[in-house]
Parts: C-alpha cells; structure tokens; sequence
C-alpha cells in the first residue's frame, strides 16, 4: 500500500479497543436422540417469554441428481399445504392466531429449516405441527402442481424481477464443475424443466427418503419447561417411523485454482452494471474458514471496509461494494466468496474491474493490520452476543454447530477458532483462494454482451 | 379375569405404553404467564434531558435512541426531505472526526451507529457491548451536538437521495401513498414528501438551523437498555453531554387535516397501467384516544394479517391481488386508517367496491366470536416476540414515552387488549372508520377506470404529476397532427448518443427544402451495438407523408424499409431485426388521412404549437413493422438541461402509444428545437452537439 494510506489506515483505526475479553455466554443444552433417530437438543433460557421450535432435516440443494435438481426447494412450499391433520391454509392460520411471527422455511445447498418462533405457552402447537408434516405431508398430484407453480412465481419474482437475482441464485453456481462436483454446481431453485419433468410418485420417494426422523434434528430454545416439553416431543415425535432406506452419499471432487473464467451476464434489471468476482473456499469446518470469515468482514463488510472507503467513499468508482461469503448457509463441501461491486452512475465496469481486483489483491501482497484484525474479531464477537438474545438465533446457532462441527458443544469452539485467527491467517488465506486462477468473474450488464 | 376386569387394565397400560399415539387434533394454549417485562427507571438531567433506562443482564450488550421532536414535519416548505437529510448526515462526522473516522471508531469495537427521521421524531441509535458504552455514548452525543455537515458529505447524500426518490416515483405503489397522504391531510405538515426540487433546494445552512433549532435537551428522550444501571447511564450522559443546553422547541401548531363530507376518488391516470393500485382511508384520532385498543382489534379483523377480511376475500376468494390490508397509524399528531391493494386494471372497480362493503361492514355488524377470538389471541400472543432484545425494548419504551402514553402501557398491554368487549369494537370501527367520507386514490389507467370509477363515487381526475386532465382527453381520438411547416427551419444537427452517460455514436439529422416540399435524412451510428442505418423521409408540402426509405444495421441484422404513401394508403416493405433473424414484412394497407410515419415524427417536431400542457394523439405508421398506432405527445413539464450544445429551457414531452416510450426535450421558444432524446427505461439518451 501507499506510504499514505499505511499510515492513514493505522491512524483511523488506533482508537479501536483491543479485544475486550466479551465472552459470549455459554448456551447451555441437554441433547439426546429418540429410538427412531431423531436428534433433540433443548437450550432452557428464561430471559424472555418466548420459545423458538426449529426443525433441520439433512437434505438440500446438494442431495440433488441431474435431471432433478430444485427438489429440495419445492420441498419448502409444500410443507406448508397441510398434513393428515392440518387442512391447505391452516398451518399458517394456526401459527398466526398462536401469536407466532417469522415462522418460515428455507432451503440451503446443505440442509431445509422450518422453523416458528411462539410465546411459551403455545410450544405444544409448534411441537404437534412439525410433528404432523414430518409423519404425514398431503402430496397429491394437485398440491404438488400448485406448489410448482408457486416455485415458477416465486422465480419470476425474486431471481427474474431483482436486479442482480440471477448472478447470485443461478450464474454463481458454475463456480464449481459439474462432472466432479454436480451437488454444488447447479442453484437452490433448480431447473424449471427438472420440476416440469417430475411426477408426484418422484417428489413422494423423495420425501419417503429425506424427510424422517432419523435425518432431522429438533431444537427447541427459550422459554420452556424441560420435563414437560421431552414429554411432548415423545408424544408427538416418538411413533413416527426411521427411515430404514441409506441415505446416497453425496461426492464432490472439486479442485480449486483451475483457471480464471470470465463471463458477461446479460440482466435486464441491472440498471447499473456490476463486476462479480466468486472465488472457491473450503468448507466451514477447514481451518482456514475462520480467517475467510474475518478476512469478509475487512474487506467488503460496513462503512470502514476496505472496499467501501476505497471503491465507494474515495474513487467513487462503486455505489456500493459489499463481499459475501456463502450466502445461503455454510456447506459441508467447497463454497464461495463473493465480492460483488456496482457501478456508479457513467463508471466503465472495466475501471471498477481493476480498480476491484486490485483491492482483493492486496491483502495477499500486503496482509491486513492489527487494527482490522481486532475490528473483524470485534464484529464476530458483538454479532455472536447480540445473536444470543433470541431463542431463534439461539436455535440456529446450535443447529449449525451440529451439523457442520458435530455437535451443539462445538459452539464455543467455533468461537474460539475464531478469535484464534492471526493477521498473518488472513493473509495466508487470501493468498491461496483469492486468486484469479480459483475464479469466476461475472460482468452483470442491462444491455446485450458486446 | 373377565372383559370388565381387563379393559380397565389394557386401557391403563395404553395410556402409558412406550408408542403414546400423538393427537390428531392441535392441542390447547397452555396458560399465560403473567407478563415479565423489566422494569425501568426514569430521570430528568439539569440540562432538561429525559433519561430512561432498562435494566438487562442477560447479554453484555446496550441499546440506546436518543430522540428528538425533528421530524419531517418541522421541514420548512419548499425544503421537503431537510429532516432526513439532517438525520443521514449526523453521522457522517462530527465532533472533530470524519466519517470515516466515525465508521472506524464504533465498527472496530464491533458496534453500530445511524440516525433517521420520521413524521414527528428523529432519532439517533448506538448499539454497543458493554465495555464500550461509553465510546458509543460520545459517538452518539458528537453527532448531536457538534455534526460536521461537510460539503462533501451533503453533496453525496444529497446525490443518493435523488437517486432513490427518482426510483420511487417510478412506482405506482409510491404515487397512491403520495397523493394518499396529500388528500388526507391537505394544509396539515402530515400531507408533504421529498420531491427532487425541496431536495436540491436544501443547503447546508438549512442543516445547520435544523440542527441548532431542534437537537435540544430540552423535549428529547434518551433511552439506554440492556446491561447497564441508571447510575452509569447518568454519569455517562453527563460525561458525554456536558453544555449541551437549550429548551424544547417551539412546536407551532399544526393546520387541522381538512374535514370531509363525503367521499370521492382521485384518479391517477397512468396511461398503458395494467393494474392499478388502491388507498382508501380516513383520518382518525390522538395517540392517547380511548378507542385505540378497541381499533387494533377491529383492523386484525378487517385487514391485519393473511387471516383478515381484505385478504381472503379479495385474495383467497376472488384471485384479485396478491394481497389486501389495512392499518392505522399512532403519530404524535393526529393519525390515519387506510386500506390498500394492487389488482389487475380489469378488477378495480369491484375490488374498490368489495373494499367499500368490509369497511362498513366492519363497523355495522357485530364481530363474531371467532374471529375476534382469533384477532385477539394473535395480537396477545405475538406481543412478546416484538421485545426480546435490548434494541426491541429501547424502541418500544422510547414510542411509548414520546407519545404521551402511561408507563405502564407496555406492561398492561396484553391485559388492556384481552379486556376490550366485543361490542366496543364495532363501536370504534364504526367511529374511526369512514368509508362514507374517505379518501380514496387509485393510480391505474383511467381511460379503463374513469366511467367505472364514477359509478361508485365523484372522480377527480390528474395525471401523474398532479395537473387536473379534462376526461375527455382520455377518449382523444387520433387526428392529424396540427403542423405548421413554416416553423420548420432547414437544419442540420448532430446529436451523441450517451448510453450512461458516455459516448457511444452519433445522429445526424438533416432538414432540406425541396422543390415537393421537404427531405430528412437521419443517419445513426452505435458501433458497440452494431447500429448503422439511413433514413430518407421525403413529405409534400402540405405535411403529407411521401416516402420512406431506409437502410443499414441494427443489433447485427440488415434493415431496410422503403415504404411509399400516397392516396390514402402505405405501400412498400419493410425488412427489420427479430428474435430469429430480419423480418420482412410486406405493406400494403389503408392508412387515416394525415397518417405520419414513425421516422417522422423526431423530424417534425418543431412544427408543432408547443405551449404548457399540449397534449396530441395522431395516427401514426409503424412502416417497420407495418402496423397502425395512435400515438400521443403531451407535454409533461418544463426544465432546464445540458447538453453539449449548451444549455436550454426546455418542455418535456413523452410519446407514448408505441413499442418504445420516448422523451423529447424541446426548446420552450423558437425554433422548438429538439435538444435532447431519452429512451424510457434504457441508460441510453441523445443529446444535440451542434
């Protein structure tokens, strides 16, 4: 870096107190398994008066074949059409009429979250309604072609109708190979022509194999009285029956720093053009993940992120320059950073180009200070604490712990790896995934490719 | 051992088997637990600060709102949006540090900072761990007390404003809520919104005053909740507030919303709308009324949620809309009920109509027991998920204290809401909401709505920037267009074409007198887009089309027209690029008398009688495409704009009708010179070089 901005860069961020030894406090759990295999973890915290139920089954976009991809997806409708108990329309009601807010279900490439936050005393409607869908989801010919429409809408909404949709849900997926690596190469919402082809008996199998007890966790967090609560979940849970069937192994053999691909994406509502740089990254439970993590932050995360001041606030080159990584969830297998910036009214997307890939690569050629390290450290710890105050962040922290780290103990771990991490980490960790050579770069424009 | 004997037995060993069978039907509520809302404390500062803390031990973290009477409603008129723009720039430097100073400062110990403006208040808000309390609290109180406003700062926001106010005047969603707000509250300071004119009108010394005259001690409210004590709030308010004097603001009174005798409909026309978007409402009450919890009840029934009235019927039943709500608003001032939906152009008048029914409805027949029941246990219920961390409480306690209401309005909540009897709700229903003297607005295209929209109430008829439309422009039937050619002057003008603002070719437009009358030859050159065509028109001196002709590229297909008018009809063909490869389409067909070509149109522009408001609809003659359009031009406002030219007064006109909206900028004065084109929806603009 320049002389100015080393020196700059150490001046802004000296009143920065080190880490101020905030622990998060430790959640405590009680875990145990049901004989048809599913796996309970209960967090009792009174604090507030709510109680957030959340349910994980281990299936996602990556269980997925060719030919049937969006399956997981369609999954997210259809659970809410009703059950042998629960008429079209009334899990919802239900929920409503309980008090229940932020109820929903999302589908990653690892793993589908249902999950409904409630006041304390309605945990036994929360409890009855997943066990009901998980024993017996309505698939019929009709709720399944309803929901598939519903899929259609909801593409033509979120990915057709928002700009920059389609390079984050669709084009951002052939980062990876598809020979060696199809589970994370095609997107979450899959292909409509897969779910056109599909018949309902496909979408029972489908439910028959990964929609069981023996491939779920239950959290349930806050509020609750554990005695009564275990009874419940063996009253509601407990006759549902294993699935007997193994589960397919999900492989992929993606090899990274394979080449720098470039490509223009045409998007009809990109009003401003924007250069999209994916770079490959390990799974969550690598240890470099903790540093790529940190290393998101000082780069694209807040007004005082490298590519804010510079892109954003000092050339002006972008409108706005945020980096992700792995946006829909963490993974069990290789992932993506994404550093994504937008022009500014009348900037040539070449000039953000380099002036983005400059940016990216001076971390490796030049590491970070001391001061970003505390401050990236500082936003994960506040981020962890400020989680802990609802039953619900509570919840989907424990489930995350489990299913990448192994368990709900691996929590305080994962903090700890992270405040573990050194400046020369980060700089390491740029060096070797933020490379043109492990790259996908995307030119998203309104106008047709040149 | 007989039956008798062992059923009892079988029976008690089922009840406990291993396997328990799960109900088939959703079990009951368990009992409320009496509310445990933490209790606060309150102080007053020597300096007139009202003080209010939360105690939370919970999480080492702390929230804090420090809020003003600064809301939009204090801007001063013609500078519409200054409350907002006081509050985006509050931290954006302050008391000495930049704003990258500032972001570095509470993002390096993981915190957050910002400010924002509403009707009535602003409000600044820090959320920090524990040990770095007191860096936030001098962050939060440097913005305060000693903001930069740097130029530069305000020269950016002031940038981004317009850029988020032009998108949200785009949409018809924005537009209904506007005029909305403008029919509901008229001379009352409730009715106004940002418009890009009140913004550029802003200067820094409008910042300043603002500052000065508002963000006092005295009528502010700070509420610090989490892991923290009074005594710490206390001293570190002192600490970081220390001088810092002044009394309330005078609060001058409001103008009192108009009163309404009946209902009516303000029409927005918003020509080719294929939906149309619904507000219907009238104004209501004080935050401390009575009638509130009464009302809250009432509005869950009508149109609170996806079990409502509005929603199923007008969604679930008749497939309208995607949705259909209602609500009302608490400000400090008076406040509002509204109902609003978005519904396919074909639909509007019954949905209005359906929309109608349930807001009488609602106040004429007594609520059934299960659906209040319903309404009630959603509301009770879901009163505890919206305070679980410190941030919900500190906000929730902070409105509560702003609007006058008791200290123990959070806490006797739930209780207050349970105790509301059924006839009490149709009762405010009845009083707070009016269909028989409301505000309705519907933004759609009226040449569809107008007669319908009449049938069910009066109708006012604008367009979209406000200016009254006589409606019987709506039924405009295409004539020539009113041309007269002695104001064309031979011309040779060069336009660049800007896409983004950058150079990407050029047009050439010539202007000749001929011994027939005239020629115009157009010549375009994008090369990025592989655009290169000629155009030829020749006309009669009359004005009457002659001949077209064209040639060249576009999108890397040949095009060529070469259509010839005469006797009534259009004769030709005309080769243009498709999806698939170059169309060619022959042509031959009748067209109305005074029928121009589409190539025309740019040509002949400064013939026309240009004045405020002049609107035409003429026929027009696709020859690309071989099809008859009516198109209109009207003029929709007046500015001024640079070109490479120079600079010029200008009228805007939009031509809409065809397969592509265009904007021309003529000059107000002879000789009506076009200066500048802009393509609808595209980046793409020419501007007159020379």
């Amino acid at each position: 870096m320049r002389f100015i901005e080393a020196l700059t860069g150490c001046v802004i961020l000296a009143g920065t107190a080190p880490a101020a030894a905030q622990e998060p406090a430790r959640i405590a759990t009680e875990s145990y398994s049901l004989p048809n295999g599913l796996k309970v973890i209960l967090a009792e915290n009174h604090a507030t008066q709510v109680v957030a139920v959340d349910v994980w089954y281990n299936v996602g976009s990556r269980n997925e074949v060719a030919g049937r991809t969006g399956f997981a997806h369609l999954f997210e409708h259809m659970m809410f059409q009703g059950s042998a108990h629960v008429k079209k329309g009334e899990h919802m009601a239900m929920l409503e009429r309980a008090g229940s807010e932020g109820f929903n279900g999302s589908t990653a490439e690892d793993r589908t979250n249902y999950y409904e936050p409630l006041p304390s005393n309605r945990l036994n409607l929360g409890l009855w309604l997943e066990a009901d869908r998980m024993r017996s989801l309505a698939i019929t010919d009709s709720s399944f072609q309803n929901q598939r429409e519903a899929v259609k809408e909801e593409r033509r909404l979120r990915v057709d109708n928002q700009p920059y949709s389609r390079s984050i849900f669709e084009e951002a997926y052939t980062l990876m190979d598809p020979k060696a690596c199809f589970p994370y190469s095609h997107s979450i919402i899959g292909s409509m022509d897969d779910l056109n082809a599909a018949r309902t008996s496909d979408v029972q199998a489908f439910f028959d194999l990964y929609y069981a007890p023996n491939n779920a966790t239950l959290v349930v967090a806050g509020d609750f009285q554990p005695a009564e609560t275990k009874r419940l979940i063996e009253q509601y849970f407990g006759s549902i029956p294993r699935n007997p069937r193994a589960i397919p192994p999900v492989t992929c053999d993606q090899r990274f720093g394979t080449g720098a691909v470039r490509r223009e994406v045409k998007d009809p509502n990109a009003n401003l053009p924007a250069v999209i740089n994916i770079f490959r990254v390990p799974a969550y439970d690598s240890a470099d993940y903790p540093a790529l993590e940190l290393l998101s932050v000082i780069l694209g995360q807040g007004e005082s992120s490298r590519l804010n001041r510079s892109l954003v606030r000092e050339s002006k080159l972008a409108a706005a320059a945020p980096v992700l990584l792995n946006p829909f969830g963490p993974r069990r297998g290789p992932g993506e950073l994404i550093a994504f910036a937008i022009t500014n009214q009348g900037v040539a997307i070449d000039s953000l180009e380099h002036a983005l890939a400059a940016q990216l690569g001076r971390v490796a050629s030049e590491g970070v200070s001391e001061a970003e390290l505390t401050k990236a450290k500082n936003s994960y710890r506040a981020g962890v604490i400020t989680g802990r105050q609802t039953p619900l962040a509570v919840a989907e922290a424990l489930q995350t712990a489990s299913l990448f780290l192994g368990s709900p103990d691996a929590v305080a771990a994962d903090f700890q790896r992270h405040m573990a991490v050194t400046a020369a980490d980060i700089r390491r960790v740029a060096g070797a995934y933020l490379r043109p050579d492990n790259s996908l770069t995307l030119l998203v424009s309104a106008e047709a490719a040149k | 051992m007989t039956t008798a004997r062992v059923l009892p037995l079988l029976l008690a060993f089922g009840a406990s088997a291993a396997f328990a069978q799960a109900p088939t039907s959703p079990p009951p509520a368990a009992p409320v637990r009496p509310a445990a809302l933490p209790p606060f404390q309150e102080a007053v500062l020597p300096n007139g600060l009202r003080l209010l803390v939360v105690e939370s031990h919970e999480q080492p973290v702390v929230s804090m709102s420090l809020s003003f009477p600064a809301g939009g409603r204090y801007d001063p008129v013609g500078r519409e949006g200054l409350a907002d723009m006081v509050a985006g720039l509050l931290t954006k430097g302050a008391g000495g540090k930049t704003a990258d100073e500032v972001s570095a400062a509470i993002e390096g110990v993981g915190g957050s900072i910002g400010a924002s403006a509403g009707a009535d208040f602003l409000t600044i808000r820090a959320d920090a761990l524990t040990p770095n309390l007191g860096l936030a609290f001098g962050l939060m109180a440097d913005a305060v007390t000693r903001p930069a406003f740097a130029p530069a700062e305000l020269s950016l926001l002031r940038t981004q404003t317009l850029s988020g106010l032009r998108l949200e005047l785009a949409q018809p969603s924005s537009l209904a809520s506007r005029y909305f707000a403008r029919e509901l509250y008229g001379a009352n300071p409730y009715a106004r919104r940002p418009v890009p004119k009140s913004i550029e009108a802003i200067t820094r010394d409008d910042l300043v005053r603002f500052q000065r005259l508002r963000l006092r001690p005295g009528g502010a409210l700070l509420v610090v909740a989490g892991d923290v004590t009074l005594a710490t709030a206390r001293r570190l308010a002192m600490k970081a507030l220390a001088g810092w004097t002044g009394a309330a603001p005078v609060a001058a009174r409001a103008a009192a919303p108009p009163a309404r005798a009946a209902t009516d409909i303000l029409l927005v026309h918003r020509p080719g709308s294929v939906q149309s978007n619904i507000v219907v409402g009238n104004t209501t009450f004080g935050p401390t009324d009575p009638r509130f919890y009464a009302l809250t009840l009432a509005n869950r029934v009508l149109g609170g949620g996806a079990a409502s009235r509005l929603f199923m019927i007008l969604r679930e039943q008749k497939s309208w809309t995607y949705g259909a709500y209602s609500d009302f608003t608490r400000p400090a001032g008076i406040g509002a009920f509204h109902a609003n939906t978005e519904v396919r152009t074909e639909v509007t008048d019954s949905a209005l109509r359906e929309m109608l029914t349930q807001l009488r409805r609602i106040g004429s027949d007594p609520v059934p027991a299960d659906e209040l029941t319903a309404a009630r246990d959603a509301l009770v219920g879901s009163f505890p998920l919206s305070l679980q961390t410190a941030d919900d409480v500190a906000g929730a306690v902070a409105q509560a204290r702003l609007l006058g209401l008791p200290a123990n309005y959070l806490a006797t909540y739930r209780t207050r809401l349970a105790a509301v009897p059924a006839a009490a709700v149709s009762a405010a229903a009845h009083s707070a909401i009016r269909p028989d003297r409301a505000v309705i607005v519907v933004v759609g295209d009226a040449t569809k709505l107008y007669d319908r929209l009449k049938a069910i109430a009066p109708v006012r008829l604008v367009d979209v920037d406000g200016n009254p439309l006589p409606p019987a422009q709506l039924t405009a039937r295409a004539a020539a267009l009113p041309l007269d050619l002695a104001r064309l002057v031979p011309r040779n003008d060069s336009f660049t074409v800007m896409v983004q603002g950058r150079p990407f070719g050029y047009q050439r437009a010539v202007l000749e007198r001929t011994a027939d009358g005239l020629r115009y030859t157009e010549e375009t050159a994008i090369p990025a887009a592989g655009v290169q065509q000629t155009t030829t028109l020749t006309l009669g001196t009359d004005g009457s089309m002659r001949e077209v002709h064209q040639t060249g590229k576009a999108q890397g297909q040949d095009t060529k027209i070469d259509v010839t008018y005469a006797a009534g009809r259009a004769k030709g063909s005309a080769t243009t690029p498709a999806q698939g490869g170059p169309k060619t389409v022959a042509v031959d067909t009748t067209v109305a008398p005074g029928t121009l070509d589409d190539n025309a149109i740019q040509a002949l522009l400064p013939a026309l009688p240009w004045t405020a408001g002049a609107r035409w609809t003429a026929p027009v003659f696709a020859s690309g495409l071989g099809t008859s359009l009516t198109m209109t031009l009207a003029v929709a406002g007046e500015e001024s704009v640079t070109v490479p030219a120079g600079t010029f007064q200008v009228f805007r006109a939009e031509l809409t009708g065809g397969p592509q909206p265009v904007t021309f900028y003529v000059t107000k004065a002879a000789p009506f010179r076009l200066v500048k084109v802009a393509i609808a929806g595209t980046p793409i603009e020419m501007q007159l070089a020379k």
